[in-house]
């Protein structure tokens, strides 16, 4: 699904991806740890599209095409989602109507007809169900004045909603409470199934016992230093990551 | 149509002068009126029109306008389902049409409001000694060239006046129709007097259609507000796009009493508020907020004075421009506290979103405290669209013009909320909400 090769990437010229090579399949469910500042949210932004970062030199291949020739937009629309560390607010946009517009702009890429706001509720209210998630969701305006964890459940709401191929989660768990952490991440595992696969950011076994990676990596200085299945997540929990960057 | 003048040798202010005989000759006002007529027209003589370092017009050229040859209106014919089709709902049975500047009776439904509101013309409201040295006063202090020109060329004018402990249910509109000039530039001078008396309501709804192009609406508002009184007062500019549009507001507030204020600005050719406020016993409270969305070679400019001159009074401002094109906005407003307005509240904030490089916003917010005891704050930015918004709208699907004109519409839509008049917010969202669509 996807395929990513010898990645060389950065932001205004300075090289912060050295080299990544990363192999997804369907179904599978991979994680990415490593320290602060290695360039796990860097990799999310250049899957994503960000204008502000640059890529090199290196491939990624999404379902057989050129995923770094799709414009942001684009690469939303074949199916990859990206779940923000630092999700945006959009002061003045209501919640709903952005997610009704979302999910609008998608059936309009398939050719279908557009959803009017009642039909959407339907969809809406379902999915904010699965996440047990209130109704000031859909009242608010997007992200504004949204606390930490509110925002991290207001993206999988839009995970489950938009229903990505390809989902990438920075650190969606840090800012969510236990119960928080619980409901999230049963909701995601309810949204997997063998046709999608799922990249974890995170620093934190803990969500990785609810969600559970068929694949750890280690990303350190722009490398993958170490991968391995997902007993890999529970040494570094005990170890940290010193003993594989003094290794390396 | 009489009385056409050229620019004359002598300059833009002769012609001014010339036009102004004219008009003596073939309205031959009451002489209480011609009395006021003069002293505004000698007023202007005073001011003269603005030269290019002047204070009040740091930011706005008028020379284009000065030196426009106008001629004043003399018949206007307008169609009645043209006035139907710009009275708000609500205002079916509360409304006065001025077409030129002149009120016509049979375009005008006043009904609903009751008698509790009198509505007159100022020339009849003169009678009453203390109108009349309120107009005199405002004459003779008068710092705005194009004010004055207003005071010396008006006629009728409009007088409302709403009685004591009346707070009125229908929102009242007046509607200004401008049916332009077709052989050269024409000049009308609405102006309105709204008086509250203590403890009455009332919402009046302005707005400004044109129904031709080549017109210069040169309108002057008068309104005293007393004691625990509110007056609720929404501006909708929407000439057409050639017109000079120049609105000046001097609202006097007494104990406890509130002005809210809010201006929708379309653009036009030249589009220039001027809003001056006198929070003059405490527990005053003045609000003005606009909004205006620019495009082309549309231009607007705010300028304001709010003076705090006692204690314990409270003022707030919120502008927001979005300019496209080779638009030009502009803001220059000063808030006075006087020293004495101790607990003075008063916050300014100003936006400017530029959807162009060849766009323009001039901001000049300023403050000028002589009490020590005061809660002032004051803000002004200029910025584009903020990246981190547009590319999380697109990671979502949205195309980037899509992006960008969900967070536009939002800019301005975060005031158009405000307006505490359904019909208005309603229009705005297709006027100019429209303006900022991806095509
Ligand atoms: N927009 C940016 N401007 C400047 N430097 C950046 C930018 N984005 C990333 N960097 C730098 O690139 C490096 C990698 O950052 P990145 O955000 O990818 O780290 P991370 O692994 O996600 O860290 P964390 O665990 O703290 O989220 C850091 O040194 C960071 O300062
Ligand atoms: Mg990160």
């Amino acid at each position: 699904m996807l395929e990513i090769k010898d990645l060389h990437a950065g932001f205004e010229g300075t090289e912060i991806l050295k080299g990544i090579s990363l192999s997804i399949n369907k179904g599978e469910t991979h994680a990415i740890m490593g320290p602060n500042g290695s360039g796990k949210s860097t990799l999310a932004k250049i899957l994503s599209g960000h204008p502000s970062y640059e890529v090199f030199s290196g491939e990624v291949i999404y379902e057989g095409k050129n995923l770094l020739d799709l414009s942001a937009e684009d690469r939303s629309l074949a199916g990859v989602f990206m779940g923000f560390q630092y999700p945006v607010e959009i002061p003045g946009v209501n919640n709903a109507e952005f997610l009704r517009m979302a999910y609008n702009a998608r059936l309009v890429n398939e050719g279908k007809d557009e959803l009017d706001p009642l039909d959407f509720d339907d969809i809406l209210q379902e999915k904010m169900d699965l996440l047990g998630m209130e109704n000031k969701y859909k009242e608010r305006n997007c992200n504004d004045g949204f606390s930490g964890g509110e925002k991290k459940k207001n993206e999988i709401l839009q995970m489950a909603i938009l229903k990505p191929a390809l989902s990438v989660l920075d650190e969606t768990d840090s800012g969510l409470d236990i119960d928080a952490l619980r409901v999230v991440a049963n909701g995601v595992n309810k949204l997997n199934n063998e046709n999608n696969a799922l990249i974890l950011i995170t620093h934190y076994q803990r969500l990785l016992d609810y969600i559970k990676p068929d694949f750890v990596h280690v990303l350190s200085h722009g490398k993958i230093i170490k991968s391995g299945g997902k007993e890999l997540a529970h040494e570094l929990e005990a170890q940290g990551y010193d003993w594989l960057t003094t290794t390396n | 149509m009489s009385s056409t003048i050229a620019e004359s040798s002598n300059g833009a202010e002769s012609a001014v002068l010339d036009l102004h005989k004219k008009f003596i000759e073939t309205n031959q006002p009451s002489p209480d009126f011609l009395a006021l007529n003069r002293k505004a027209l000698g007023q202007f003589a005073k001011l003269k029109f603005p030269h290019r370092k002047h204070e009040m017009y740091t930011f706005v050229n008028t020379k284009g306008l000065a030196s426009a040859p106008f001629s004043l209106k003399k018949e206007s014919s307008i169609q009645r389902e043209f006035v139907e089709q710009h009275v708000y709902a609500g205002c079916e049975r509360s409304h006065l049409t001025l077409v030129d500047g002149v009120l016509r009776p049979e375009l005008s439904d006043a009904t609903a409001l009751g008698t509790a509101v009198m509505v007159g013309s100022l020339a009849e409201a003169i009678k009453d000694k203390s109108v009349k040295s309120l107009l005199q006063e405002s004459i003779e202090s008068e710092n705005d060239v194009f004010a004055s020109i207003n005071s010396a060329f008006m006629t009728q004018g409009i007088m409302i006046r709403v009685g004591r402990d009346n707070q009125i249910e229908a929102p009242l509109q007046i509607l200004n129709v401008s049916t332009g000039g077709e052989s050269g530039p024409v000049m009308t001078v609405p102006r309105v007097y709204v008086h509250l008396e203590p403890l009455s309501e009332l919402k009046l709804i302005v707005k400004y259609v044109g129904e031709g192009d080549n017109y210069f609406v040169n309108s002057v508002q008068d309104m005293v507000v007393e004691e625990n009184a509110t007056l609720t007062h929404i501006q909708v500019q929407a000439d057409s796009i050639d017109a000079w549009h120049f609105s000046k507001n001097r609202v006097r507030l007494k104990r406890d009493s509130r002005y809210l204020g809010y201006q929708a600005t379309n653009g036009a050719r030249l589009v220039r508020h001027h809003n001056e406020g006198w929070l003059s016993e405490p527990g005053a409270e003045l609000v003005l907020n606009g909004v205006s969305v620019l495009v082309d070679d549309e231009q607007s400019h705010q300028f304001i004075r709010v003076h705090h001159e006692v204690e314990n009074c409270t003022s707030h401002q919120c502008f927001k421009n979005i300019i496209n094109h080779r638009a030009r906005a502009s803001f220059d407003g000063t808030v006075v506290v006087n020293k004495g307005a101790q607990l003075t509240s008063s916050d300014q904030l100003i936006n400017n979103l530029m959807l162009s490089d060849e766009g323009h916003a001039d901001c000049k917010p300023n403050l000028m405290i002589f009490a020590d005891d005061v809660k002032c704050a004051h803000g002004a930015t200029v910025g584009q669209l903020d990246e981190g918004q547009l590319f999380y709208l697109r990671t979502r699907g949205l195309s980037e013009d899509v992006a960008k004109e969900i967070l536009t519409q939002s800019f301005a839509r975060s005031i158009i909320q405000e307006i505490p008049f359904a019909p208005v917010v309603e229009e705005l969202n297709q006027t100019l909400l429209k303006k900022l669509e991806a095509n």
